[in-house]
């Protein structure tokens, strides 16, 4: 393979193609920045830390949600690589989408801890200890970059733009999971609507794309889980009679040494 | 927050699984086989409906039904194959939603990644249910080709 060709599909869904030389190593955002350096400098396209960990670079390549950055184009197996803004999200210029509604219904779900006691939550005097057992609960769901393609490939968010979406569905699962949080019935209340956990039918389509291996759709079947216990014990009159989560403090009043968290070998 | 759907790909998208996961297939048949499952629910009530005009209108209906030949009974296969299908992959997403089988506990991810959601059990279940459902619908077309005489 000497060259290859980019079929992009631009504003007002007009295709336009480009031919770029093809050498060993070359990804995707490799060839776009080829492109808009010497052959169409208006080509439109987000990009920014080029190793797969801002998240900006996502587009549809060859009909599935990719990062450009991490996309061979050896991988793809084909000299004609087709390239299309993300799904399920409106295109501000060629490849570049609005990314804006999909931050928003992550937000919506309170990504972030949250503390009855605001004065030890601002003024903290200690650390919040976690057990490494504890951390493995959520530690996946916490990997996430954002990027939007689980969102772009999944199924029910190209019919319900007011479902949450794995993405946002994950993020409050690894909050809930979190032992620091006291914010998990505001935010199982949150997730049990029509728009939410219910509405996903586990086509697994997240998973499948996402760069980090977060697993959205695990994290969305575990959080149903949660609702439906929440449910079973409101239903029985038990609302309540879960155990909070243990405050930090008391975690450490105990004097409970939480050993180095063990990343398994994967990370140094 | 925008409740703008123009942007979204759409039903023909969400039902198209081409070179996505097995799950994302399985997860396109339920609603194909969902759909024949409600069509043929409203052409079964308009049938019985029919009672209501006596037997001479349910006579009418038989034999328009019966004019259909071999048609009808193709028809009454792929109800079959809908709801075998509809029923046992139901029961996995029952499995998978409710109680979290086959879908992993959460894991440190290690390159090259594998999400365990769609891992080795999840895959066993899919062609399980699939295998299943295929011998189902071959019984299931023996027994109407009995029931024409064929075989």
């Amino acid at each position: 393979m000497d060259k290859i060709t980019l079929r992009i599909t631009r504003s007002g869904g007009r295709k336009t193609t480009f031919v770029v030389r093809y050498r060993k190593g070359l990804t995707v955002l490799d060839a776009l920045t080829e492109v808009r350096e010497k052959q169409d400098s208006t080509l439109g396209y987000r990009h920014s830390c080029r190793m797969g960990i801002c998240g900006s670079c996502g587009m549809t390549i060859e009909g599935l949600p990719r990062l450009a950055c991490q996309t061979q184009v050896s991988s793809l197996d084909t000299e004609t690589i087709s390239i299309e803004p993300l799904h399920n999200m409106e295109v501000i210029k060629d490849l570049v989408t609005d990314i804006l509604p999909f931050f928003d219904h992550h937000r919506s779900v309170k990504p972030y801890l949250i503390r009855n006691d605001v004065k030890e939550r601002d003024h903290s005097e200690m650390e919040y200890r976690v057990l490494t057992k504890e951390v493995e609960k959520f530690l996946q769901f916490d990997y996430c970059i954002m990027c939007g393609l689980c969102y772009a490939a999944c199924p029910t968010a190209a019919l319900d733009p007011l479902y949450n979406g794995p993405q946002a569905i994950a993020q409050a699962y690894r909050y809930i999971a979190d032992p620091r949080d006291e914010g998990w019935e505001k935010r199982i209340d949150l997730l049990d609507t029509s728009h939410g956990v219910w509405r996903c039918h586990m086509a697994g389509a997240c998973s499948f794309v996402c760069p980090k291996d977060v697993d959205p759709a695990k994290a969305v079947q575990l959080a149903r889980i949660e609702v439906l216990k929440k449910r079973i014990l409101r239903k029985r009159g038990k609302e309540g009679s879960k155990p909070v989560p243990r405050p930090a403090t008391a975690v450490a009043k105990e004097g409970v040494k939480a050993p180095p968290f063990d990343f398994g070998g994967a990370r140094n | 927050m925008k409740r703008d759907s123009r942007f979204r790909s759409g039903l023909l998208s969400s039902l198209n699984p081409l070179g996505y996961n097995v799950e994302r297939w399985s997860y396109a048949l339920h609603r194909a086989t969902g759909i024949i499952l409600v069509g043929y629910l409203m052409a079964h009530i308009f049938e019985t409906f029919q009672l209501g005009g006596g037997a001479g209108a349910w006579a009418n209906t038989m034999n328009a039904l019966h004019s259909l030949g071999p048609l009808e009974m193709v028809g009454l296969w792929i109800v079959a194959g809908s709801a075998f299908y509809h029923g046992g992959n139901g029961i996995r997403l029952i499995l998978n939603e409710a109680f979290g089988k086959f879908m992993g506990k959460p894991i440190l991810p290690v390159y090259p990644y594998s999400p365990t959601s769609l891992g080795r059990n999840q895959k066993v279940a899919v062609w399980t249910i699939t295998l299943v459902v295929l011998a189902l619908w071959v019984w299931a077309g023996a027994y109407l080709l009995e029931g024409l005489g064929v075989i």
